[in-house]
């Protein structure tokens, strides 16, 4: 049962950064390598708003929500705009994206520098005893806004104009430029709200762990909850993260926490090769 | 291309492809065309005017260049050379203040909105959306409720059986009410020019008759429409004016009654 809700906790947080990530593969169908330094911005930006100006959570949620979703629209603007209007292979966008990732890292660097950062604690270090088993109020939080985003989200994909217009440009961007959508608009927005998310998960992982500029990395887990899920779906990025968090908590609480990668990466590899839709995927569709 | 052979052209068109009578600017008009697909010239210099309130339809052979026609007219393939006018209005300009470069034309999604809207061949419905959301998309720059409101009312006069399909994704509607959506998203804009690309393609017979009808209640409420089909015969015989494209050029022009009665176009598009 502890596993179950620590597994949780830390899935809530994978499920996160997996739907940013799946929300642009959906749209642009390439995998965003710079998703992770977008987190580690988000994460920057938390901390500075925290320990320079000394806001509440909610406010270093909200500036990093608002500040990582605006880096992520230029991040997009600036590196993938020009080669997707010349219709470029998505082997292209990915290795911008891989370009734009080692630049951001390596930017922080530089500028900040490499050292390991704390934030201030937002909690009480007090945990809450739950079906038994102990879980601490940061985790508790975390988990409930994670999903209460995504469900957020969900409504906002199915029930709103803007909202319509995403699914049917993944559905047929072309076609959704014909119905008078300014796709490069649209495209904005999709990566707006990827970057918000990241914005969340990097504020969480902060608190959660420590923020540094490699602390990025931690979305290769993303990749995996994704295709889990299925790419391109947000229930299966939901699922496919809580699932993760779950299963990688069972192998290093019961096996060994050094094989906790090595089995997310066997489980990456083998689900690509026997089951690359993951569990909601959508077919792939032909594109013209 | 110099001005003075933008002249040439204008000279040219005024001439030819113009429905006799008919004065000022045609609602919609094609000028010199010329339409690349990498090194293949798909489009060779194509002419073509189409006055508000008819039917014209264009036929050709597969690979004549019909498709490439429309995409390029809605703004989705970049023209070479040449220009595409609405009322007069260019929709494609020489690049402005370049002696040199293709000329730019206007994003697609700032000539739906002034009044183009296509159906593409094979329909290109939302397909993981429902009919209802496909609906939405096609209204989805308008702001008059109103008349949104009206112009459903009107899809469903037309195609009733797509009242009784709103929520069904339209991926999982026969062939013929995908036609019949995709019509309707395209009137849902509210368009003066209807482009419609080989709408009879896999239709029963009786299917592509009760469509083509349609056409003809369409253009009553004032919707200019251009046409293209292979199925030359039917095509022509809802339409007033027809043009044949062979590889990439306009090589006749009549009005539809002429062509269906012209023996080589017999032989050559209608299999008699
Ligand atoms: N994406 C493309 N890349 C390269 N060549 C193309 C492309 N699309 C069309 N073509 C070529 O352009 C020419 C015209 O094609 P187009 O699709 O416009 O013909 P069509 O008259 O619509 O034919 P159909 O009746 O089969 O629809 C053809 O020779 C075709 O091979
Ligand atoms: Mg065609």
């Amino acid at each position: 049962m502890q596993t179950l809700v620590t597994g949780l906790s830390v899935g809530g947080i994978y499920s996160l950064m997996a739907v940013g990530y799946s929300l642009i593969f959906s749209i642009l169908s390439f995998s965003n390598f710079a998703h992770g330094a977008v987190i580690m911005l988000g994460a920057y930006i938390g901390l500075a708003l925290a320990t320079r100006l000394h806001w509440g959570l909610g406010l270093v949620v909200a500036g990093s929500v608002v500040g990582a979703g605006i880096i992520s629209v230029f991040n997009e603007r600036v590196a993938y705009a020009a080669l997707r209007r010349r219709r470029a292979p998505s082997l292209f966008l990915m290795i911008s994206a891989m370009g734009c990732s080692v630049f951001l890292e390596n930017t922080v660097y530089a500028t900040i520098g490499s050292r390991f950062f704390a934030f201030p604690e937002f909690f009480r270090r007090e945990v809450v005893s739950l079906w038994g088993s102990s879980l601490s109020l940061l985790d508790l939080f975390a988990f409930t806004v994670s999903v209460g985003a995504i469900f957020a989200l969900h409504l906002f994909i199915t029930k709103t104009k803007t909202g319509i217009a995403i699914r049917a440009g993944v559905n047929d961007m072309t076609m959704c430029s014909l119905m008078g959508v300014n796709t490069d608009r649209l495209i904005s927005i999709v990566f707006f709200l990827a970057g918000a998310f990241a914005g969340v998960a990097g504020v969480f992982l902060g608190i959660k762990y420590l923020v540094y500029p490699t602390m990025g990395w931690v979305t290769n887990k993303a990749y995996i909850a994704a295709v889990i899920g299925g790419l391109g779906s947000l229930p299966g990025a939901l699922a496919g993260g809580l699932i993760l968090g779950v299963l990688e908590t069972l192998v290093s609480t019961y096996l060994s926490s050094v094989l906790r990668d090595v089995f997310s990466f066997t489980m990456l590899i083998a689900l690509l090769i026997w089951l690359p839709n993951g569990l909601m995927g959508r077919e792939t569709e032909e594109k013209i | 291309m110099t001005d003075e052979r933008c002249g040439e052209r204008n000279l040219e068109s005024r001439t030819e492809g113009r429905p006799a009578g008919e004065q000022g600017p045609a609602h919609l008009e094609v000028r010199g065309l010329h339409v690349h697909y990498g090194s293949i010239h798909a489009l060779h210099g194509v002419d073509l005017a189409v006055g508000r309130g008819e039917i014209v339809c264009v036929v050709g052979v597969n690979g004549a260049g019909k498709s490439t026609l429309m995409w390029a007219v809605s703004g989705v393939l970049p023209v070479t050379e040449g220009s595409v006018l609405l009322d007069g209005v260019p929709l494609v300009r020489s690049g402005t203040g370049r002696s040199y470069g293709p000329p730019r034309a206007l994003p697609p999604h700032e000539i739906v909105n002034l009044g183009i809207s296509l159906v593409p061949e094979r329909r290109r419905l939302f397909s993981a959306l429902t009919v209802r959301e496909n609906l939405i998309m096609g209204s989805i720059r308008r702001t008059d409720r109103d008349g949104i409101a009206a112009d459903l009312e009107r899809c469903f006069s037309l195609y009733p059986v797509l009242k009784e399909r709103l929520a069904q994704r339209a991926g999982t509607l026969s062939g013929g009410e995908q036609q019949m959506l995709a019509v309707s998203r395209a009137l849902m804009s509210r368009p003066s020019v209807l482009l419609l690309d080989e709408p009879s393609l896999g239709l029963a017979p009786l299917v592509a008759d009760a469509l083509f009808d349609t056409i003809l209640k369409i253009r009553e409420e004032g919707v200019t429409v251009l046409l293209v089909e292979q199925n030359a015969l039917q095509a022509l015989s809802v339409s007033d004016r027809g043009y044949v494209l062979q590889t990439g050029e306009i090589v006749t022009s009549a009005p539809s009654g002429e062509l269906i009665e012209n023996p080589l176009i017999r032989k050559a598009y209608l299999g008699s």
